[in-house]
């Protein structure tokens, strides 16, 4: 019985990913350090206009050299508009999944902690959560409480923020009531040391694997929310603000839309391929 | 009530009582499950109580109550004289220090991600026990009382054998030097030839540490090897208990008899007594002696009234009506 | 039985009444609805009017009990804007709306579960590894994206359908296909991972060694047990037909529920908003009661899931 156990991990052994894979890796590292060195990399700022250059085509189309993706209605420069907007892009993604999994693991924490009416609390607030679209409550917050970058941020972080808590309340439950978690507890060890330095390592990596899968999500529904002009603000841009504002020059000026659109569909496909392989690897359970 | 010594014991439990309620199907009315339903034990320093029943008897239970995992509905656990503080309490985890658990299955017991000998040293970092030097002094003595080797202190718990992670555990429960250890079926997760070499180490371990023992096994045979004492549960009660030999060798309750004839023995095939009807359900507990309705010398007191855990002459403890009435045994 | 459907309906409850605690809190937290929808210069007369009409002069609590008796009575408010009832407004644009997500709905079942199916019974084949790529690239691609996709190919380009509006049925095939596309490929993922963990079952082994012909224990065995998460995933797609299509809307520039709320939610509309919400909410718990109810019949066990073993009690 207990073999078993000493055989399995030790099988892991390091395989070059499959292509698809690789080639997610490759792009995720592109934009993640696009999103760094974007001061660097933009030959202009996101406002600059270029009054003689409006709707220039990219390169390739017909247009000019120093606008390699062309320009918008206002003249300004496409492809630096569109690394800024994969900065602030990634950066709402990013805060938001780092939120909704700190505060869904530890409400799930807390429902496993004390169970009862803590954990009857918890739970109804994962099926309040669970009954209305995220769509919805989030436009319905945005009407009520008017827009800004920090608010928009931490609305986002409210999505999936019940799957970490169902799955940290879970998981903590099993390694509380058999396991090395119950064993430490009689060890008497404080809470703090058990959740953060025991159960917290023990399911990280499935918590990792949940992130993995919901920043796709957070990236849809931030470029979403902004392309119904209802998430991040202008002069700030976005990439679904860039295909908001792109919209109205469908016709005349497609590459306006069809960039930042491109690197939207690329990353949310990246991020899900890297996750479901990591779900594979680490953690082939959760689903 | 019994026969104790002159001496405060280090755990005295006093008529403990744990229930649960249980639903069955979705009509069905919570029915309330005596896990243990008035148990009395003690214990003194340095000695072990060996606890043996079949599965569902109450034994674990017993066990996480007298540790003080969890609170009794009714009675007391008394250790070291002193009542056990509520569970999650700042003073009942320090008491940790002072008593510790061994559990079935080593691996489920360790944290996969920690190495062997940073959960060695956990309690004396939790418990601030020493500073660094000691305690990594400390973790390599208890690896060496265990019979680990100091380099498997690197090692991750799934790298470990079963009986070598069994030894991590209990040279972990060790750690803290405590008075109180118990051992909810160490052995029986381990392979059979790895049981023996775990039941040796522990009786070495008592001796080197003073540590007193209860020691909870479905397996008599493994109980009379490591106790001074042993109690024999039937749905969550002590219906037998006294010295390993003379239960082993004249048990006096039909339950144990039974056990008794259970254990294999060369040459005395055909006298195992064979125990009829379901096993216990402590859900739907028998009136009377909860045993009755299995046992093979019932009469019809049995169902009526619950037989009392009383001294014999001898000074063994039973509770069976037949035990203390040898005559009626026979008219029976 | 009883005190599944009990407890169930209990749960479906709370949840309600949680939402519409939620609208209040949101609506009272976010400032003063008087100074919001007057302008800020306006007579503080005017302004005190405006409160006494709408009872915001009264304590909390009373507003609260106020609410909550004026939802259930169907008093959902008038749109701050042209003082129409809000749940008017909102009933209004239902019709439209369903006539997108229902036939979208449609298409989501019949593609994405037989594609699903397929993909699980010809694990790692050519076949579940196309299937599954269309999957991920229908569930990446953001509907937003896809609905200008299709317009500057069916529309600006080839002329063969309208770009936007409601005219005709065939201003619908464009958002219909956008709605259906998404939905059908997060269908079709998930019926897979349920198809497949029920294949891996011991039960499923059992009867295919026992000689059960392989087409038997699928169809006998493994789709009724791959039905029940399934259904959770349906429900939540039925719960969802009046807001589903909120972005798609905004695309194709069709006047439904979720325009409305867009359009709602710019000009800070509450009344409207907080209708939209409640109304989304109510179809969403009674779909997801309808779910668990179906569950229940789907799967027996689940009735004495409520039964609370104690664990320890045993050992």
């Amino acid at each position: 019985m207990s073999d078993v156990a000493i055989a399995a991990p030790a099988a892991r052994r390091f395989r070059l990913p499959p292509t698809l894979v690789m080639f997610a890796l490759g792009w995720v590292g592109l934009m993640l350090a696009t999103a760094f060195l974007a001061d660097v990399l933009a030959p202009y700022s996101y406002t600059a206009l270029d009054l003689r250059n409006r709707l220039a085509p990219p390169i390739g189309f017909g247009g000019v050299l120093i606008h390699p993706l062309g320009t918008d209605e206002l003249g300004r420069d496409v492809f630096s508009r569109l690394i800024y907007s994969i900065r602030m892009s990634l950066l709402i993604a990013f805060g938001a999944t780092l939120i909704g999994a700190a505060l869904g693991t530890s409400l799930g924490f807390l429902a496993a902690h004390f169970r009862g009416l803590v954990e009857q609390c918890v739970m109804a607030l994962v099926d309040f959560s669970a009954s209305i679209p995220f769509l919805i409550l989030a436009l319905s917050v945005l009407a009520f409480f008017g827009n800004s970058l920090t608010l928009f941020i931490c609305l986002l972080g409210l999505h999936a923020w019940e799957r970490y808590a169902r799955i940290a309340r879970g998981l903590a439950i099993s390694a509380g009531s058999q396991g090395y978690a119950a064993a430490v507890r009689q060890l008497g060890a404080s809470p703090w040391r058990n959740y953060g330095r025991h159960v917290l390592p023990n399911i990280a990596s499935t918590l990792i694997v949940s992130m993995t899968l919901a920043f796709p999500e957070i990236i849809l529904l931030e470029s979403g929310l902004s392309f119904l002009g209802l998430g991040v603000q202008p002069p700030e841009t976005s990439l679904g603000s860039m295909v908001g504002y792109g919209r109205e020059y469908l016709t005349r000026a497609p590459w306006i839309l069809l960039s930042p659109a491109a690197v939207i569909v690329l990353t949310t496909f990246s991020v899900s391929v890297l996750g479901d392989w990591l779900r594979d690897r680490l953690d082939p359970t959760l689903r | 009530m019994r026969t104790s010594p002159i001496t405060t014991p280090l755990l005295e439990a006093q008529n403990l009582m744990r229930r649960y309620w249980m639903r069955r199907g979705a009509f069905g009315k919570a029915t309330e499950v005596r896990a243990v339903d008035g148990v009395s034990l003690s214990l003194e320093r340095g000695k072990t109580l060996g606890l043996v029943g079949e599965s569902g008897c109450g034994k674990s239970t017993t066990g996480r109550l007298v540790l003080g995992l969890e609170t009794p509905d009714a009675g007391t656990v008394a250790f070291q004289g002193a009542p056990m503080p509520a569970p999650g309490t700042a003073p009942w985890r320090a008491q940790r220090a002072r008593m510790q658990m061994v559990f079935q299955d080593p691996l489920g017991a360790l944290d996969r991600r920690l190495t062997i000998g940073v959960q060695v040293r956990e309690p004396l970092d939790i418990h601030g026990i020493g500073d660094a030097a000691a305690r990594e002094k400390r973790v390599l003595h208890l690896l060496h009382a265990t019979g680990l080797r100091p380099e498997q202190a690197e090692r991750y718990p799934h790298e470990l054998s079963g009986g070598q992670r069994q030894r991590a555990v209990l040279a972990r429960a060790l750690a803290t030097d405590p008075a109180l250890l118990v051992c909810d079926e160490p052995i029986s997760a381990l392979d059979v030839s790895i049981q023996a070499q775990v039941m040796n180490l522990l009786v070495k371990l008592q001796r080197e540490f003073g540590t007193a023992i209860l020691f909870i096994s479905h397996d008599l045979r493994a109980v009379r090897q490591v106790s001074h004492r042993v109690a024999v549960m039937y749905l969550g009660r002590i219906v037998e208990e006294g010295e390993p030999d003379d239960v082993l060798h004249s048990p006096a309750h039909p339950y144990s008899q039974a056990l008794v004839s259970a254990i294999p023995h060369p040459g005395r095939g055909g006298q195992r007594i064979l125990l009829q009807g379901d096993p216990p359900n402590p859900a739907d507990r028998p009136s009377g002696c909860a045993f009755h309705p299995r046992c093979p010398v019932a009469f019809a007191r049995c169902s009526q009234e619950s037989p009392a855990l009383t001294a014999r002459p001898d000074g063994r403890l039973v509770a069976c009506h037949l035990a203390h009435e040898p005559a009626i045994a026979r008219a029976a | 039985m009883l005190r599944f459907f009990g407890f169930r309906l209990l749960r479906a409850a709370i949840t309600i009444v949680m939402v519409v605690t939620f609208a209040f809190v949101v609506l009272r937290l976010s400032g003063d609805p008087a100074l919001l929808i007057m302008s800020v210069d306006a007579p503080p007369e005017a302004v005190a009017a405006f409160r006494t009409a709408w009872g915001l002069d009264e304590p909390l609590w009373v507003q609260y009990f106020k609410y909550f008796s004026a939802i259930f009575e169907g008093d959902l408010g008038r749109s701050m804007r042209d003082g129409r009832p809000a749940l008017t407004l909102v009933l209004e644009r239902v019709p439209a709306t369903l006539a997108l997500t229902i036939p979208a709905l449609l298409i989501k079942l019949c593609i994405g579960i037989p594609a699903g199916i397929t993909a699980a019974l010809h694990r790692n084949s050519l076949l579940d590894r196309l299937v599954m790529a269309l999957a991920v690239a229908g569930f990446t691609i953001p509907s937003f994206v896809l609905g200008l996709l299709l317009v500057l190919l069916f529309a600006v380009q080839l002329g063969w359908l309208p770009s936007g509006g409601q005219e005709s049925w065939r201003h619908a095939i464009l958002p219909v296909i956008t709605l259906g596309v998404g939905g059908a490929a997060v269908l079709a993922r998930f019926t897979r991972s349920a198809m497949l963990e029920v294949l891996g079952q011991p039960y499923i082994r059992t009867a295919s060694a026992k000689g059960v012909p392989w087409r038997a224990v699928v169809w006998g065995h493994a789709l009724p047990n791959a039905a029940i998460p399934t259904v959770t995933i349906v429900g939540f797609m039925v719960g969802s037909l009046i807001a589903g299509a909120v972005v798609v809307e905004s695309v194709f520039s069709w006047p439904g529920v979720g325009r409305l709320l867009v359009v709602a939610v710019a000009n800070r509309d509450l009344a409207v908003v907080q209708c939209i919400l409640l109304l989304v909410a109510a179809t969403m718990v009674t779909s997801n009661l309808v779910v668990d109810l179906l569950y229940g019949a789907l799967d027996p066990r689940l009735r004495s899931g409520l039964a609370s073993a104690p664990k320890g009690a045993a050992a």
